[in-house]
């Protein structure tokens, strides 16, 4: 194949952040712009002050040349993601978080951390439900079987790194009940 | 020709740096050839111009226009760079930083014969400039003044009288163009320096037939023309100094357009403290821009400054608040008094205080007598022996709270007043404590000078008292340069130590007969690279600090050397260091560490001699000092020449560019400008003697 060898067995968080920055967020521009189109759509006009959807590609793009405030997304303020983690810590199934929660948060703290409220406690908070998840997705491994795995509300990072154990797992386990089966037949 | 008034003065007639930074946008943007080499910037490699190009280009940045950074070191850089520029068809802007004021632009020499549509922008902080670039008809020059133009008002009257007037009589003008050509014969390796502009402002009509008296109404008498000639030339004769610092002239056009942070207001901090830890202003300068700044530190950090209680806090260099982050995305700046002592937050006190030249001079502490008077200094501000030889972070807190007020109780004693002034620092998050102003610009200016082609010992952290297994030091490399060297000795590394660069240099050695020219443009050039990157990187900062420690360290073994054995010769006033031998021979052969050296002697034996009157034009006393070292390999010597004011903190301009000029034509010396000081210059080393006394002579005029 042509991918090096570190890239084979599954995509890598930075190819996930990429993917996650078509997502789309609000910003408060600070210069005026007309409606621009873009073969994912059109975006604007963008007139000083009004919330204009745009992706997220483009919201860092303008954030980093200073021409605009980035409005974080609902799930991400302080009390949002605590209510989550008591969530989380409280009963064994996944809480319910966007699908790919864990990129976009990092790529707004890395670039408009000035936009949102109390960054640091923010990192801590996503910190602490990363590995509160990650305990569960552990547990629920032991539970595998040749068949099917179900893990709702998983985030994409998180399937990320449980897909090459995971498949490989299920690869074994698959042949191993095959073979059963082929010698109870 | 234009010179561009400062914002303060700019009338809608007379439009300012916001309408000249906007047309080069508009120009950028309209024309359809734009590539990254229609916009250039040529920089010249000091502190203050690394900080105004960053400023610019990050500005173009944010535009989306494209541009290109290029280092230019001398003179002769310049007029290599120009050649190349003429066959470039897409350039439609240049703009120089902190070069080129003194050059005579508009003529055909430099940018005369560019295409009309070009523009080239000079921000340029040395004095004097040139006054037909500012003076000129030609559009083509655009000078961004800081408000000194203004004042050359006399200046413009004589330069416009004579410009304008018609040529002299016939007999006259043969005898001026012969005379001409002579100098233009001799000095063909030099810059356009203040002789050549000189020769240009002087009769640009020479040559033509005389024309009837009556007819011009711009005749002038030869008196006139005489006292237009003298004023001129006590202009460019006066010597040279510095304006406004560059960075802070972008700085304005930065507020102009609404488009301050941080990030430009610490590039604007920094230049300005590079212009005053360097003598380059004078305090009361550097205190009206500093009042400017705190203004903007405090609109720019609102929210950082409201918890520190009102006015007590922010000001005492030791308060908590003041030396930690409040966040991980702290980047702000905040308002910290700063000592005189050389990086004294990293090192131990002791050290501090014995490498500040300020100190070394009132205390005289290369003899044991001094380094005693130091030691008891430090005991009646209650600082033990170990306590002050400890790093400044293992210090105990309740010294570091109490040194700014003992010191201030202290030192007057010692005759050293005017320890502090006011300063800022900058915080970087949770990646280590924020770095002041002043650390940056020593950071900064050492690798610009040393960062690479010199093999100089840094010492590691904790190395004394035994605490590293395998000596005090390791050799300061470049940080990412370790995979250049790919032929090292990876085998017999010991684990303490770095692989051995030796063979590598050997191997380099062998090849290096063709590209010795290709190798020594290059290390200047790795070094503004380098700077320009630490710039923004705090990790680079740290590291460089290490090594600005070391120069500090070889300036000190030097100075002290040359004091101990009176290597100081006496010649009419002026005071001449002649260094042929050394440990730190190799490192001063560049410039910029041979001026250190320089500095630090003038500071160490200010108090010790008496000023001198060398110049011809004012009365004030000050010190001249000339400092040659020998570069072995290539035979010469290097010389530097510093006029230094009698109390520190003052500033005289150097008239070493003219002095130079003028001993070297009498006495035919073989010399070479590398840089764009005029009062830097090599010299071949038969020739040095005979330079120096004609040198010291020829001052009195």
């Amino acid at each position: 194949m042509a991918f090096p060898q570190s890239m084979r067995s599954s995509t890598t968080p930075q190819e996930l952040e990429f993917i996650a920055s078509e997502e789309l967020v609000e910003i408060r521009p600070t210069v005026k712009m007309d409606q621009i189109r873009f073969i994912s759509g059109i975006y604007g006009p963008f007139t000083g002050g009004r919330l204009v959807k745009v992706p997220l590609w483009m919201a860092v793009n303008l954030k980093l040349k200073k021409k605009c405030n980035v409005v974080p997304p609902v799930w991400l303020n302080l009390e949002y993601l605590q209510d989550k983690l008591s969530e989380e810590t409280s009963r064994p199934v996944f809480s319910d978080l966007p699908f790919r929660y864990a990129e976009i948060s990092k790529v707004l703290l890395d670039i408009a951390s000035d936009d949102l409220d109390q960054p640091d406690k923010l990192r801590s908070v996503l910190k602490d439900l990363r590995e509160a998840r990650q305990a569960k997705t552990r547990e629920g491994l032991r539970a595998i079987d040749q068949n099917a795995l179900s893990l709702p509300n998983l985030s994409a990072m998180e399937i990320n790194e449980a897909r090459p154990f995971f498949v490989g797992a299920m690869g074994i386990l698959s042949q191993l009940t095959a073979t059963t089966d082929a010698t109870t037949i | 020709m234009v010179y561009l008034p400062p914002p303060n003065l700019q009338t809608p007639s007379r439009p300012g740096y916001e309408h000249a930074y906007n047309e080069i946008v508009a120009v950028h943007r309209r024309s359809p050839l734009s590539s990254a080499s229609s916009l250039i910037m040529l920089v010249a490699p000091d502190v203050d111009a690394l900080c105004a190009s960053r400023m610019l280009a990050d500005l173009f940045k944010q535009d989306d226009i494209m541009h290109r950074v290029i280092p230019v070191s001398g003179m002769n850089e310049l007029e290599q760079t120009r050649d190349e520029l003429v066959s470039n068809a897409e350039l439609h802007t240049l703009i120089l930083i902190n070069m080129g004021s003194i050059l005579d632009l508009p003529s055909s020499e430099w940018f005369g014969d560019f295409p009309d549509h070009l523009r080239v922008h000079i921000i340029d902080s040395n004095r004097p400039q040139n006054l037909s670039s500012l003076f000129g008809p030609d559009e083509k020059i655009v000078v961004w003044d800081d408000g000194g133009a203004e004042k050359l008002d006399e200046q413009r009257k004589a330069w416009e009288k004579l410009a304008y007037a018609p040529p002299e009589d016939e007999d006259e003008d043969s005898e001026d163009d012969s005379e001409d050509d002579l100098d233009e014969d001799e000095d063909e390796e030099l810059e356009g320096s203040s002789s050549s502009g000189k020769r240009r402002r002087s009769s640009p009509g020479s040559g033509r037939k005389r024309r009837k008296v009556d007819d011009n109404p711009n005749r002038i008498t030869r008196d006139e023309r005489d006292e237009c000639a003298a004023v001129i030339e006590k202009y460019y004769m006066a010597g040279t100094y510095y304006g406004h610092a560059s960075s802070c002239v972008v700085y304005l056009l930065v507020n102009e357009l609404s488009r301050t942070d941080n990030d430009m207001l610490w590039y604007a901090i920094l230049g300005l403290t590079y212009q005053y830890a360097t003598a380059r202003i004078s305090r009361d300068l550097y205190d009206r821009w500093y009042a400017i700044y705190e203004n903007e530190v405090r609109r720019l950090n609102k929210d950082v400054l409201i918890d520190v209680g009102p006015g007590l806090g922010s000001r005492n260099a030791n308060s908590a608040s003041n030396n930690s982050a409040r966040s991980a995305d702290d980047h702000s700046i905040r308002v910290v008094e700063e000592l005189r002592f050389t990086l004294w937050r990293h090192w131990n006190l002791y050290d501090a205080m014995m490498h500040s030249g300020y100190v070394a001079s009132k205390l005289g502490i290369w003899r044991e007598r001094g380094k005693k008077r130091l030691h008891g200094l430090l005991a009646k501000m209650g600082f033990s022996t170990n306590q002050s030889q400890q790093t400044y972070s293992h210090m105990d807190m309740s010294l570091k709270k109490d040194l700014h007020a003992k010191l201030e109780s202290i030192t007057p004693e010692y005759g050293m007043v005017e320890l502090s002034y006011s300063s800022f620092t900058r915080c970087c998050g949770y990646r280590s404590s924020p770095l002041s102003a002043a650390d940056s610009v020593e950071a900064v200016s050492a690798l610009l000078d040393a960062a690479g082609g010199i093999r100089i010992e840094i010492e590691i952290e904790g190395a004394r008292n035994g605490g590293e297994w395998f000596g005090g030091g390791k050799v300061w490399q470049l940080y990412g340069q370790n995979n250049r060297w790919k032929d090292e000795e990876r085998e017999n590394v010991p684990p303490g130590g770095q692989a051995d660069p030796k063979k590598a240099g050997a191997r380099e050695e062998e090849g290096e007969g063709e590209d010795a020219d290709k190798k020594t443009v290059q290390w200047w050039m790795r070094n503004f690279w380098s700077a320009y990157d630490a710039l923004n990187n705090i990790q680079q900062l740290r590291d460089a600090l290490r090594l600005s420690m070391s120069l500090h360290r070889a300036v000190i073994r030097q100075g002290t050397t040359v004091i101990d054995k009176h290597a100081i010769r006496t010649m009419r006033g002026h005071r001449v260091v002649v260094i042929s031998q050394g440990p730190d021979l190799a490192l001063f052969c560049h410039p910029g560490a041979l001026a250190r050296l320089a500095h630090w002697l003038v500071n160490a034996m200010r108090e010790r001699i008496k000023g001198t009157n060398v110049s011809a034009h004012s009365k004030k006393k000050s010190l001249p000092f000339v400092v040659a070292c020998l570069n072995e390999r290539d035979g010469t010597y290097l010389v530097v020449g510093v006029n230094a004011a009698l109390e520190f903190g003052d500033v005289r301009k150097n008239e070493f560019g003219l002095a130079f000029l003028d001993a070297k034509e009498r006495c035919n010396a073989r010399t070479r400008h590398g840089t764009f000081d005029t009062n830097v210059l090599e010299i071949k080393q038969e020739d040095l003697d005979l330079f120096l006394q004609t040198l010291c002579e020829g001052v009195r005029r």
